[in-house]
């Protein structure tokens, strides 16, 4: 209860949408609609057409809110592989080009990751997007949210949109790790504990003193998995690491936090002390089970890539494991870069040539393994895929079942051709 | 819209964590035609194949938890609407799946105790907007549900949000 005098605490989302609505301060609780004006609208080359659909039957030449405040982020599907992709991805030139709209064009990559890399969008502002990924923006402190095609041409023509407020819970996680265990595994075990836990519908908070040991990319795919125990966003407060981030690219951003009496739902504390290394099997990203319950499933279909594990970072992390190795016969290896940069990098360092002399194979920069169209779908019963990206839902990127896993894990079950546990080996 | 009370026989398809790529799979995205939508809905959900070759027009239909997870995809609503469904009725919904019911003019009502209560196929249901509450009509049972937010309701009274976009 709120005492006389005192102060009423916001959690973090609770102040991203208290600064960017016109309402009272009691107005702002979990449960209540608020109107929200937003500082991002985006939309990609697969909602992206029929927002504009939308757009133009519905407000005919009108104006949008603010051309400067929407980009299109064409990511989703690879350059000319489906006319009817292609027709998609020209009206959305089309129509930029009469609204004086930004494209981020073919090869650019995944628009989620461009709107930090390229400082589109910093911490505490609203972002929205054709992208049940976008909540991947809670890693830097952005409020990013998934729309659908109604809101996204709403939004376009108003700046605005509706949010219902959710409740936050507090997540501390005690403890830290060490390699071969990255992220993705910090990533699936907090799925996994969330998804038992139950946050349908609510925000999260991550803290704990291993959150600053984590670089922006690590960030990234823990907050990536958020969407998949059916939560509204994870964040993690804009600290130094993130500071810096964005000082490179000579953005200063505010150090936004929650109030110290701000009102969580519950609090949670994740043990993650030692934790090993983790496999969602399927069907579902939740069903996370340590490795050494699948080690030697025959696997034959890997894709590094996707909004989770796409970065350089994640690149690496494979090169690490791949390095003067080569990969089974029976596997296809493929990389996809989250971004032209990360793509760019991964030239520049020769973790490229290391994975190339492994028998992997790189291809354009943007999304995997999520929609008709993309890199690293298969076909048959008997192409069995390890991705590292975040869905596994049955009969998603071919009829055989799917893994997900860290890149690590995807490089040494490329070498062994089933799943397998990492080994530095001597150069 | 714009009744206080809904009512329609039921469907059962009590599953929890149905995906957006079990309701309409992404491999057919490039759809969107509402009819032919329709065709595709619960492609991807074992055992329920052949639901979009039925007919569901007035029924309410009653779901899991976490229902409609998954992407962004508004023609996992389109179908539902297609199919002429009146309403939803689950424990929870995907947040991003709730918005996009809402916007487009889909029910969804949240009730947390649905599992337990008893329903059979056909039953007529009731919904009760204004006091929250699911009547069994045929069974005499009544639960309480989420109360329907205000703002939600008004979208879907104004036909959709894309009708108050003219006016902003």
């Amino acid at each position: 209860m709120v005492k006389l005098g005192e102060m009423k605490g916001f959690t973090f989302i609770e102040k991203i949408i208290k600064s960017h609505a016109n309402v009272a301060d009691y107005e702002i609780c979990p449960g209540n609609i608020v109107w929200v004006n937003l500082d991002l609208v985006t939309a990609r080359d697969y909602a992206g057409p029929q927002v504009i659909d939308l757009f133009q039957e519905n407000y005919q030449d009108a104006q949008t809110f603010d051309n400067e405040r929407i980009i299109f982020t064409p990511d989703c599907y690879p350059y000319g592989n489906d006319p009817k992709h292609a027709i998609d991805q020209e009206k959305i030139r089309v129509f930029a080009k009469k609204h004086n709209i930004r494209v981020t064009d073919l090869g650019s990559g995944i628009g989620s990751h461009l709107l930090f890399r390229r400082g589109f969008s910093k911490p505490g502002d609203i972002a929205f997007g054709a992208d049940s990924h976008y909540n991947i923006l809670g890693a830097l402190g952005i409020l990013g949210q998934g729309a659908g095609d109604v809101m996204l041409a709403f939004a376009m023509k108003t700046g605005k949109s509706w949010i219902k407020i959710p409740e936050t819970v507090k997540i501390e996680l005690k403890g830290e790790y060490i390699w071969p265990t990255t992220s993705k595994d910090l990533a699936l075990y907090v799925l996994k504990q969330l998804h038992d836990y139950g946050i349908t519908g609510q925000a999260v908070e991550f803290y704990g003193d291993m959150i600053s040991k984590l670089s922006i990319e690590d960030r990234i795919t823990l907050c990536s998995l958020i969407t998949e125990a059916s939560g509204v966003i994870g964040f993690i407060p804009p600290d130094e690491v993130t500071a810096e981030f964005y000082r490179k690219q000579n953005i200063e951003i505010e150090l936004l936090s929650a109030d110290e009496n701000a009102n969580y739902v519950s609090e949670l504390t994740i043990n993650i002390q030692d934790l090993g290394l983790y496999v969602a099997c399927p069907p579902h990203p939740h069903n996370v089970k340590s490795i050494e319950e699948v080690l030697g499933i025959p696997i034959n279909s890997i894709i590094i890539g996707s909004c989770t594990n796409g970065t350089i970072a994640d690149i690496r992390e494979a090169a690490k494991v791949l390095k003067n190795q080569k990969i089974s016969p029976e596997v296809r290896l493929g990389i996809v870069p989250a971004t032209r940069e990360d793509f760019v990098s991964a030239h520049k360092e020769n973790t490229m040539t290391v994975i190339l002399d492994a028998g992997g194979n790189f291809f354009g920069a943007g999304c995997a393994t999520c929609a008709k169209g993309q890199y690293g779908l298969t076909g048959g019963e008997t192409a069995v895929t390890m991705t590292t990206g975040n869905r596994n839902t049955q009969g998603k990127i071919g009829p055989a079942d799917v893994y997900l896993a860290s890149p690590v894990v995807a490089a040494s079950t490329a070498i062994e051709g089933k799943i397998a546990l990492p080994k530095l080996r001597d150069d | 819209m714009g009744k206080e009370k809904i009512s329609g026989k039921a469907k059962l398809v009590k599953v929890d964590d149905i995906d957006t790529d079990q309701i309409f799979h992404q491999s057919l995205l490039t759809i969107h035609d509402p009819q032919e939508i329709k065709q595709h809905i619960f492609g991807n959900l074992e055992g329920y194949e052949n639901f979009a070759k039925e007919n569901h027009e007035n029924r309410i239909l009653v779901v899991g938890k976490n229902f409609g997870k998954g992407s962004t995809r508004q023609q996992a609503v389109t179908g539902f609407l297609a199919h002429k469904i009146k309403a939803i009725i689950g424990v929870s919904f995907g947040p991003i799946y709730y918005s996009n019911a809402v916007n487009a003019g889909l029910l969804l009502v949240e009730a947390p105790g649905i599992l337990e209560f008893l329903i059979d196929d056909f039953d007529v249901l009731e919904i009760d907007v204004k006091k929250a509450t699911i009547l069994n009509v045929d069974k005499g049972n009544e639960i309480k549900c989420n109360p329907i937010p205000k703002p939600a309701l008004d979208i879907m009274e104004a036909g959709g949000l894309l009708k108050l976009g003219d006016k902003m």
